[in-house]
Formats: C-alpha cells, structure tokens, sequence
C-alpha cells in the first residue's frame, strides 16, 4: 500500500548516455527521499531509444504495440514521472516528443513531474523552462519548480554543484506527492447517456 | 449471418507496375467488384463515401443505383455514409429513391469522417463531429418516419411542414448500422435507438474493437432493445489469400509496405500480430475469421476490405472468386452451428417490413404496441 511508483522516461542516444546517467542519479535521490519519510519506492525505467520503431508506427497507424503500450501504461498509472532529454537544436529531441505525442493528452494530468535535461553546454539550460515545461503544461501535469539542467562539464570537474539541484529537485517531486491526482471516467465504463448527448 | 465486400475507393499506384488507373477505371472497377460478389454468393457490396482524392466514390446513391440496375439479390450498403457534412435531407431522400429502384435491397453505415480539412468545405467543423452525428441522425430518422416534420437544430435551417420525397419503400426507412473506430458516444447512439453496430476492426488491435461492441451490446439492452447478445453488430476484416501462406505474404507485401494508412511503418508480420489482417491460406482465413465471435460474440455481417492499396482489379477479382468458393461457404456453415436461436439476423428489408405489418395489425386488435426489432425467424438472411 505504502509504495510510489515512480517512472523514468529518458530519451538519451548513446549507451551510456549522460540523460540516462542523470535519470539514475534523479530516481536514486527520489527513492531515498521516499525511504527517508519510510515510504518504499519502485522505479521503473523507460530508454525510449528501445521503442523508436514503435513510436514511429503507433504515429502511422494510430495505435501503440502491444510492447508499447504496456510502457504507455507504466507510464499512465505511475505516481510520479521524472522525464529527461537531451538537447537537442535548442530544444527537446525529436524522440523524447514523440513519446510525448503518442501518450494520451490526458494521460498525465495532475501527475508531478520532475524535468530534466542534458546537453553539451551550460548556455542550453534554459532548455528546461523555454522547451520542456510549456509542453508538460499543455499535458496538464504539475511540473516542480526545479528542475534539473546537466552539461558536460556537471560530470567532471563542477559535479558537485549538480548533487545539490538533483536532492532539492527530487525533494520537490516527492512533496508534490501529497497532490491528490483526479480521478478519470472510463467512458466506455461509464458512457454519457445519449439523451445527454441528443440535449446538449 | 451476412458475408461482403466493403470497398473504399482509393485511386492508388499498383507498386509492383507502378500502374495508376484513371478515376474512370477506377470506378468502373468497383461496380466489377459489386458484380462479382452477387455473383460469387455474397450477401453485401458497401462502399465508401470521399470528398478529396485520391478517393472517386464522392457520390455513392448514384453507382450504387448503376449496381442495383445489374443486380438481383446482393444488399447495397455503404462504408460510410458521412452524416456530419451531408444534408440529412439529402441523405433520406437520396437513399428513399435508392430503395425503391433497388426494391429493398439498401442499408447504410453512418459514420463521421476523420478528414479535418473536408468539414470546412461543406459549412461545419470537425470538432463538431460527435454533435453533428447526433443532431443530423436525430433528423434522418423523423424524416424516414414522418410524413410531415417540423423541426429545428443547431447545425441547419429550420424546417416547416417540410416533406422528404419519395417516402421508403413501403413505409419501411432502411435498416441503419453506425461505425466508428473508437467513440464510445457513437456505440452508445446504436444502442439507444436499437439500431446496428459496426466496427471496420482493421486498423485498430481487436481489443479495442471488442471494447466498443461490449460497450454496444451493454446499452442496447439497457435501452431495451433486447438481450446484449441479441445486439446487431456487424465487423471489417482484411484478407489477402493465395493457395500456399507464403505465396500470399510475398504477392501481398509490396502492397501491404506501401499502402495508404499503415504503409512505411510497421512490418506485414507485426500488422498481422497486432490487428485482424490475414495474409495466408483460406484455412487461415477461415480459423482467423472464426476466431473473432470469440471475442465479440455472435455477430451479424463481416466485411472484408479486398481491393485497396492499388491491388489490380483481376487480383482482387481472384480473391472474391477464392473468398466465395472457398471461404465464405465454410464460414456460412460454422457460424450459424454455433449461433443460439435466439440471436437474431441482422434485419433486412423483409424482415423489417414484417415486423411493421405485425406490428400495424397488433394495434389494430390491441392497445398500440412498441415495434420491436425482428426476432431470428423473421430475418430471412
């Protein structure tokens, strides 16, 4: 009962990428922020390079895989999200949307979301407020205040500067926990009565 | 149970020959294709309804009306008939005449259109779409029903004293399924007026298809029309069929990686896996097609889609020839063993203008009574 699940989409290149090495370190920091207030954690991980083809013909056919849209689902029915991308051309990569497109736009509503991002260079850190929060606005998800921006140079000689984004970031998500999410109407349980319909 | 062919009517470049054929071919290869499977024993040609290439069937009472004119006993219906940016005026009085020149032999599909661009062109908005199927069916069926209507909505002019001519054919309006692939709204309208359910189960894997019959069956009997499974549901299907599986997969898969909707996406085997397509033998049409009354229970009609993707018209002559010899009589046989008597067929003309008569002579001796949907022994096929 005591547990939050917790899902991790990020949308790296390389093996190892520096979004999934920033993914670890956010889902670390969260789940020992949870510990912390003695709530177990589950963290369930997303490389969205794994299901490149799929996204591609979930947009071509209009439906996910069956593959897909069991992560669609993780996604969906988690409590929390932390999402990470790389940038790419000033703004989010075309994959990390494309997952993003395919999901469900009501799929995320009410959902705390940790933003992050990785790039080459410091100057690109506003990535996170001009490109990723816009979009987790319009999907109606809580984004937190902080989020969380890793250059090159966060990996080397500056990483003790990003340990200190990354607790106070995961801090946030797991304050943010306590929001009540809504509750949504299955309309193929509960469908609107046709008079309704025929009278609106 | 009823056995067809619905047709979309996509001007598409065969890859194999890189053969175009002319809308006049085109259309005249329809009518081939509606010829063919009277000829090969099916029981419904439907075709599609398009207002933008490279589609040709924009105006549908006019060749189904050349098809009757050769025909004898084949149902002619339609896949679909566009009830948010038609005049439903128009459409009552289109398919009247159609009814009466074809003695019966009409049903239609109503269904809403997913090209944004085609609403604005005939006055409305796509995002009116779920309203305007309500409204405008809600109209058709006063028209079909009363001589004189009265009336005023949100999307069209008034009507005063307004009569839609010719009335049906013997006061009977044709039978009416509603297709859609994913509203629930569109179910739940099928089911309040206890009219047909169809979905075109091609695109979509069949757990959403099952999602919307269940969804249908559920509230028709809440409406009252009846048991759930006594519900109308009709469903698509999409074969490509040669003697040996491997001859099929490899004469259909330049069609299939190219095709409009799906082409240069997923592969032929992952299509397959995930939605209703067979690429294979007859036997595996046949056990595929079976397989589906597992997952919707007993049902009405089954289209299949077989000419589309640019597929010359003697390939898919071959297929109705493969699907009517070797198919459908199998399936004919099977489905009605299993078939409880108390799950109706689906109505048709006959059956319809029965039930009325009864229904007439039961007011006559008694208080009025309600007219319900034909029960099985009253539909003929």
């Amino acid at each position: 009962m005591n547990e939050r699940v917790i899902a991790v989409v990020t949308a790296g290149l390389t093996t190892p990428s520096s979004s999934r090495l920033l993914a670890d370190q956010l889902s670390a920091a969260v789940a020992d922020e949870l510990s912390g207030r003695g709530i177990s954690s589950r963290i369930e991980t997303i490389e969205v390079r794994d299901h490149a083809h799929d996204l591609t013909n979930n947009l071509l056919t209009g439906f996910p895989s069956a593959e897909l849209r069991e992560v669609l689902e993780t996604v969906e029915a988690a409590d929390a999200l932390i999402v990470v991308s790389p940038t790419f051309s000033a703004s989010y990569s075309g994959l990390f949307k494309m997952f993003f497109d395919v999901l469900d736009d009501q799929a995320l509503a009410g959902k705390p979301v940790l933003l992050a991002a990785t790039g080459g260079t410091e100057r690109h850190s506003l990535v996170l407020d001009f490109a990723l929060r816009p979009l987790f606005a319009y999907l109606k998800a809580l984004p937190v205040p902080t989020g969380v921006y890793a250059a090159s140079t966060d990996w080397g000689p500056n990483a003790a500067g990003l340990r200190p984004r990354i607790t106070q970031a995961a801090g946030e998500l797991v304050a943010a926990l306590h929001h009540e999410t809504p509750t949504k109407s299955d309309p193929f349980t509960n469908p609107t009565p046709f008079e309704d319909l025929l009278n609106s | 149970m009823q056995f067809g062919v619905f047709s979309v009517g996509d001007v598409t470049e065969d890859p194999t020959t890189g053969v175009t054929p002319t809308e006049g071919e085109r259309i005249k290869a329809m009518v081939a294709i509606a010829l063919k499977a009277e000829e090969v024993g099916l029981d419904v040609f439907a075709q599609g309804e398009h207002h933008n290439p490279p589609f040709v069937p924009s105006s549908p009472t006019t060749q189904l009306g050349f098809i009757a004119a050769q025909t004898s006993k084949i149902i002619l219906s339609t896949s679909t008939t566009l009830i948010t940016t038609n005049d439903p005026v128009k459409i009552a009085e289109d398919y009247a005449m159609l009814q009466h020149l074809a003695d019966g032999r009409v049903d239609l599909m109503m269904g809403r259109g997913n090209t944004g661009p085609v609403y604005p062109w005939f006055g409305q908005d796509i995002r009116n779409g779920i309203a305007l199927a309500v409204e405008n069916y809600a109209l058709l069926r006063r028209l079909w029903r009363e001589d004189v209507v009265d009336w005023e909505g949100k999307f069209r002019t008034p009507l005063q004293g307004f009569t839609a001519t010719p009335r049906p054919l013997d006061g009977v309006p044709p039978f009416v399924w509603h297709g859609s692939i994913r509203s629930p709204e569109i179910a739940e309208q099928a089911a309040y007026y206890g009219d047909g359910f169809f979905h075109n189960n091609i695109f979509w894997p069949i757990s959403h298809t099952k999602q919307m019959i269940e969804l249908y069956r559920r509230r028709f009997e809440h409406y009252g029309h009846g048991a759930a499974d006594q519900a109308i549901v009709g469903v698509g299907g999409q074969v490509f069929m040669r003697k040996n599986s491997q001859d099929a997969v490899r004469e259909f898969r330049p069609y299939f990686d190219n095709a409009p909707v799906y082409g240069h996406g997923p592969s032929l085997e992952d299509f397959t896996r995930e939605t209703p397509l067979t690429v294979g033998s007859p036997q595996e049409v046949i056990e595929r097609t079976l397989s589906f009354r597992e997952h919707f229970g007993d049902y009405q009609r089954q289209l299949f889609l077989m000419d589309h993707a640019g597929l010359p018209l003697k390939t898919v002559l071959e297929q109705l020839d493969i699907l009517g010899e070797e198919v459908v009589p199998v399936l004919r046989k099977e489905f009605a063993a299993l078939k409880p008597a108390h799950v109706p067929d689906a109505p048709t003309h006959a059956s319809l203008k029965a039930a009325a008569e009864r229904a007439r002579q039961l007011e006559t001796i008694d208080e009025p009574a309600v007219v319900a949907e034909p029960t099985a022994e009253e539909s003929t096929r």
